[in-house]
């Protein structure tokens, strides 16, 4: 029996009283009264922080911790995120004083450690791909797509083809990829997919011209499946004079097993939150890395981190007259890089190819328990193996029993386990993105799976039931449409609100 | 299965749960799950890539490599520019350290994520409180792609196509700025500064804007650790133009200088790693503040998550979620306001432990010492004939007059290395000649700011 913690917990704000103090700064002798700020710059009213004991602040955050779900509670199947368990040795490695006391612009003599480390890195990720040219200063997946797109259109430009302004896309790709095309101000041309849910070759075809810069998919798609055609899509890509773009969103269904730059890929992007097991915190920090061919090197973002061999050292290289410039404040999510270091430390590369390999096992048998189930089916084809994750739709059960496939996400929930990725992607119906990643064992595996059949049979019988859950979490089932009808978006407008008579909750 | 197979923590599953799940798909191999992939794109061979180590020796053999550092800890750090040395107390890790919060993916089932949300909130508030504006979203990934982002966000808002800003922007930030702003083919301008007293030329800044110009951006303090003036000036007309007010502020500064929020402005940006976001990591995570006064209109051209108040359906409880979703990537694609999906949620979280550990008093109390050390230090390196590039208000910030030649960067470097100082920041404006970017943060001593003019005077002699 599941049941989340609730505290009705108030903000830091309503717990605070004046003159509290939670923690004492170091502070030196000199004389405070020498401030002297001309008046028309000074702060006069000082910001409404809360003022509490430093037991206190612990005590609210242990009571908020208590009200999240994490991938140490418990089943976390989120198709496309890749929960994996993240590692403590790796956050150990993290918390070291030599990583962080690194200021980003200390002299390069004193910072030799961890530009090895990321040079390694930049090797280790560059073989991976087949792509040997590396950059990491993306600070998460969109952030590689977008410097990685960028590449793609700065060769054009390079080369004079300045009308190259489309990218391809299937209708399935992840939201992120039209969103970074157009950041890098160029035009998304989507493309239908087939029944089977891979590219229509036909529509790639009738989709490529002398304004086609590229071509942008992730392989296994959001389906799950292998775009087994990726070589044919190669070819009529580049004879048309566009470049290959590999959203590594994916990559984690085929470490060591296959490579993008074999598959006719010029450049891609690696989620460390993904691939490498690091933390996803509860929206961010992630990482990215851009690896790319010969072909887009020139225009990898400045500084590179180089290393001159014959010196035995470790280098900022900022001569790089063709570059697109800078996609990051500093060298990107250096702390998160460490991490990722450490993962493929602890695995090597056989125990990468089979993360790779267990996480495509426990996918296809999660996915083939779940289809026997009533009401579910298998998206698209059920002919395919799956690769790291699958689509079910509930569509059945939504006609049968007016339950949905979110409905039966808020029941599972109420199960103390997590919900799939719900409603994505966007080319399969009332959809169910289950992805239980190489950790999840057989065992938990098959409780999840009785867990929701359990639900299921219950929605069966009350529909209101399912339309309620979840059950047992710190608050019940949330009216999304409250918030953006009232947008109360900080406490001051809460404040506001309350002192003009509204109702606030 | 491959041949060879060995079962490693990383693995949920032993061999007999292999064979298990293999016999239930009717498979005889984990091979057959790739058979549908043509032979000629599978990869073969051997990748060079490290034998896997134990968790012990993966411990040492990352300590080996990181003990060639030397960090901002082992010596006296004055460097900024937009990042600093700050200290995390105990209680703060503890908190980052709870997997709920770290091992959470973004709260897209917010009744099971209350804890993620509610704190992302506070933060959202607490930045509120510091710039004097009533929105902030939850993160962008740091200050210079912030600069990007608000200048996309202005010419989204005024349907106008040039950005200007300050010569006085950090040369990191102006790269970016110039990267993000391609795409949407905004053209961009720079409005020069006083070269006697490092402020923005406002006249110029005045006859730059006109009704095709979408934001001004201005730091302040900016980059060359100059408090501007005239900026409620600027803003006036900037108004009476259309012109969107963006100002790059740094965060610690606001406990002493008037919040932008409150001299007008229409967007604050920023870095929240000197506020409390995290260690400096050697230059990220960081985390982007990005701050707006609330407009029904314009608010829905914000970049990135915002968490709101709302309520359940059933019992009408207080609860947080992810609001305003239709600005954003997975729900928009190509009409989001941003392709940003992952942030820096963690390190807002962080943020906002560390500024409720602090408090009002503990935030004025950081800044006071900061901008006391550098007006100590500049009064005391005066006393040796060491001056200021500007004689302007400054906050703790100040370019250090040395005019090294390039020849002797080098040593001068290594003559500070062994008295261990990071001098700061070298600054030229002609590549010939170097002044330094000295900050102060508040884990310096007297003692230290005494050894740091020392080190300057035997430098000189």
């Amino acid at each position: 029996m599941y049941r989340q913690a609730k505290y009705d917990e108030p903000l830091l704000f309503e717990l605070s009283k004046k003159g509290r103090r939670a923690h004492l700064p170091p502070r030196c002798d000199f004389a405070r009264d020498d401030i002297n700020i001309p008046e028309n710059m000074r702060r006069t009213v000082p910001p409404e922080l809360p003022e509490l004991h430093e037991g206190e602040v612990m005590r609210h955050y242990v009571h908020l911790s208590h009200q999240n779900y994490c991938i140490d509670t418990g089943t976390y199947p989120l198709g496309s995120c890749t929960m994996k368990y993240n590692p403590k040795i790796n956050e150990t490695v993290a918390r070291m004083e030599k990583i962080m006391y690194l200021h980003p612009n200390q002299p390069v003599e004193s910072v030799q450690g961890i530009l090895e480390i990321l040079y390694e890195l930049q090797v280790a990720l560059g073989e991976l791909a087949g792509l040997k040219h590396t950059t990491l200063q993306t600070p998460a997946g969109a952030s590689g797509e977008y410097c990685g797109l960028a590449l793609i259109k700065a060769y054009h430009d390079d080369h004079g083809d300045t009308q190259r302004d489309e990218i391809i896309a299937p209708d399935s790709s992840h939201g992120t990829n039209p969103a970074s095309t157009v950041m890098n101000g160029m035009k998304l041309i989507e493309i239908k997919s087939n029944e089977d849910g891979r590219v229509n070759m036909e529509a790639l075809k009738a989709a490529v011209s002398d304004k086609t810069a590229g071509l942008m998919l992730t392989n296994p798609n959001t389906l799950g499946v292998f775009e087994k055609d990726i070589i044919e899509m190669s070819k009529i890509v580049k004879e048309a004079g566009g470049l290959l773009y590999y959203d590594g969103a994916n990559f984690n269904a085929i470490v060591g097993k296959i490579r993008p730059g074999d598959m006719g890929y010029d450049v891609l992007h690696f989620n460390f939150h993904k691939t490498f097991s690091t933390p996803h915190g509860g929206g961010g920090p992630g990482a990215a890395a851009v690896c790319c061919n010969d072909l887009l090197e020139p225009y990898l973002p400045v500084p590179t981190i180089d290393y001159d061999k014959d010196k035995d050292f470790y280098f900022y290289n900022y001569d790089r007259p063709k570059s697109i410039g800078k996609v990051h404040g500093y060298f990107g999510n250096s702390a998160i890089a460490l991490r990722a270091y450490a993962y493929i430390a602890a695995l090597g590369f056989q125990g990468l190819k089979d993360t790779a390999e267990h996480a495509v096992l426990t996918a296809n048998y999660a996915i083939r328990k779940l289809e026997k189930l009533d009401g579910f089916r298998l998206s698209h084809t059920s002919e395919i193996p799956r690769k790291h994750e699958g689509v079910l739709e509930a569509t059945p059960f939504l006609r049968n029993y007016d339950v949905s496939g979110m409905d039966i996400a808020k029941m599972i929930i109420s199960r103390g386990l997590h919900a799939p990725t719900v409603y994505f992607p966007l080319i399969a119906h009332e959809a169910w993105m289950v992805e239980p990643t190489e950790n999840e064992n057989k065992d938990r595996i098959d409780q999840y799976v009785q867990a929701v059949s359990e639900e299921m049979e219950k929605a069966k019988v009350d529909p209101e039931y399912a339309h309620d859950a979840p059950k047992w979490t710190s608050v019940g089932r949330i009216d999304s449409a409250w918030s953006v009808r009232n947008l109360v978006l900080s406490y001051k407008i809460y404040k506001e609100k309350k002192e003009k008579g509204e109702f606030v909750p | 299965m491959t041949e060879e197979f060995k079962e490693h923590p990383y693995l949920g599953n032993s061999q007999q749960d292999v064979d298990e799940m293999l016999q239930y798909l009717d498979l005889k191999s984990i091979e057959e799950l790739y058979s549908d992939i043509p032979d000629e794109i599978r990869f073969k061979g051997e990748l060079d890539l490290p034998h896997y180590k134990s968790e012990y020796e993966l411990l040492e053999a990352i300590k080996a490599k990181m003990s060639k550092n030397i960090t901002t800890r082992e010596v006296r750090s004055f460097m900024g520019g937009g990042v600093l040395d700050i200290y995390i107390p105990a209680l703060q890790d503890e908190v980052l350290r709870r997997t709920e919060f770290y091992s959470a993916y973004t709260p897209y089932q917010p009744e099971t994520s209350q804890g993620t949300t509610q704190a992302l909130f506070e933060y959202q508030s607490m930045i509120c409180e510091l710039v004097g504006m009533n929105v902030a979203n939850c993160s962008l990934y740091d200050w210079a792609t912030a600069v990007g982002e608000a200048a996309l966000m202005a010419s989204r808002i005024t349907k106008r196509y040039k950005f200007i800003y300050t010569a006085a922007t950090a040369p990191n930030r102006e790269a970016v700025l110039k990267n993000y702003v391609v795409g949407a083919n905004l053209e961009l301008e720079e409005i020069p500064y006083d070269p006697t007293t490092g402020k923005m030329n406002i006249a110029e800044a005045k006859t730059k804007m006109d009704d095709t110009v979408a934001g001004i951006y201005i730091e302040n303090p900016n980059f060359l650790g100059v408090i501007e003036d005239g900026l409620e000036e600027i803003i006036a007309d900037a108004h009476e133009k259309g012109v969107k007010v963006v100002i790059g502020a740094d965060m610690n500064s606001l406990a002493l200088l008037k919040p932008p929020g409150e001299y007008g402005a229409d967007i604050c940006i920023g870095e929240g790693q000197t506020i409390g976001g995290g260690p400096l990591n050697f230059g990220g995570p960081l985390l982007g503040i990005i701050a707006m006064q609330f407009d029904r209109r314009e608010t829905r051209q914000m970049p990135g998550r915002i968490v709101g108040v709302t309520i359940t359906a059933n019992e009408g409880e207080r609860a947080f979620a992810n609001t305003l979703e239709t600005r954003e990537q997975h729900i928009k694609r190509e009409r989001a306001t941003s392709n940003i999906c992952t942030n820096e949620g963690l390190v807002a979280l962080s943020c906002a432990v560390h500024l409720a550990l602090l408090g009002p008093e503990g935030y004025k109390d950081t800044a006071e010492t900061m901008y006391l050390s550098a007006h100590y230090l500049v009064k005391e390196l005066e006393k040796i004939g060491v001056k200021r590039v500007f004689n302007s208000e400054f906050f703790n910030t100040f370019i250090l007059d040395l005019k090294i030649p390039k020849s002797k960067k080098q040593e001068f470097i290594d003559f500070m290395l062994e008295r261990k100082i990071f001098p700061g920041i070298p600054y030229s404006n002609d590549g010939e000649n170097y002044d330094y970017i000295v900050t102060t943060s508040y884990l310096l001593c007297e003692e230290d700011l005494n050894d740091y003019v020392k080190a300057i005077g035997e430098w000189r002699s």
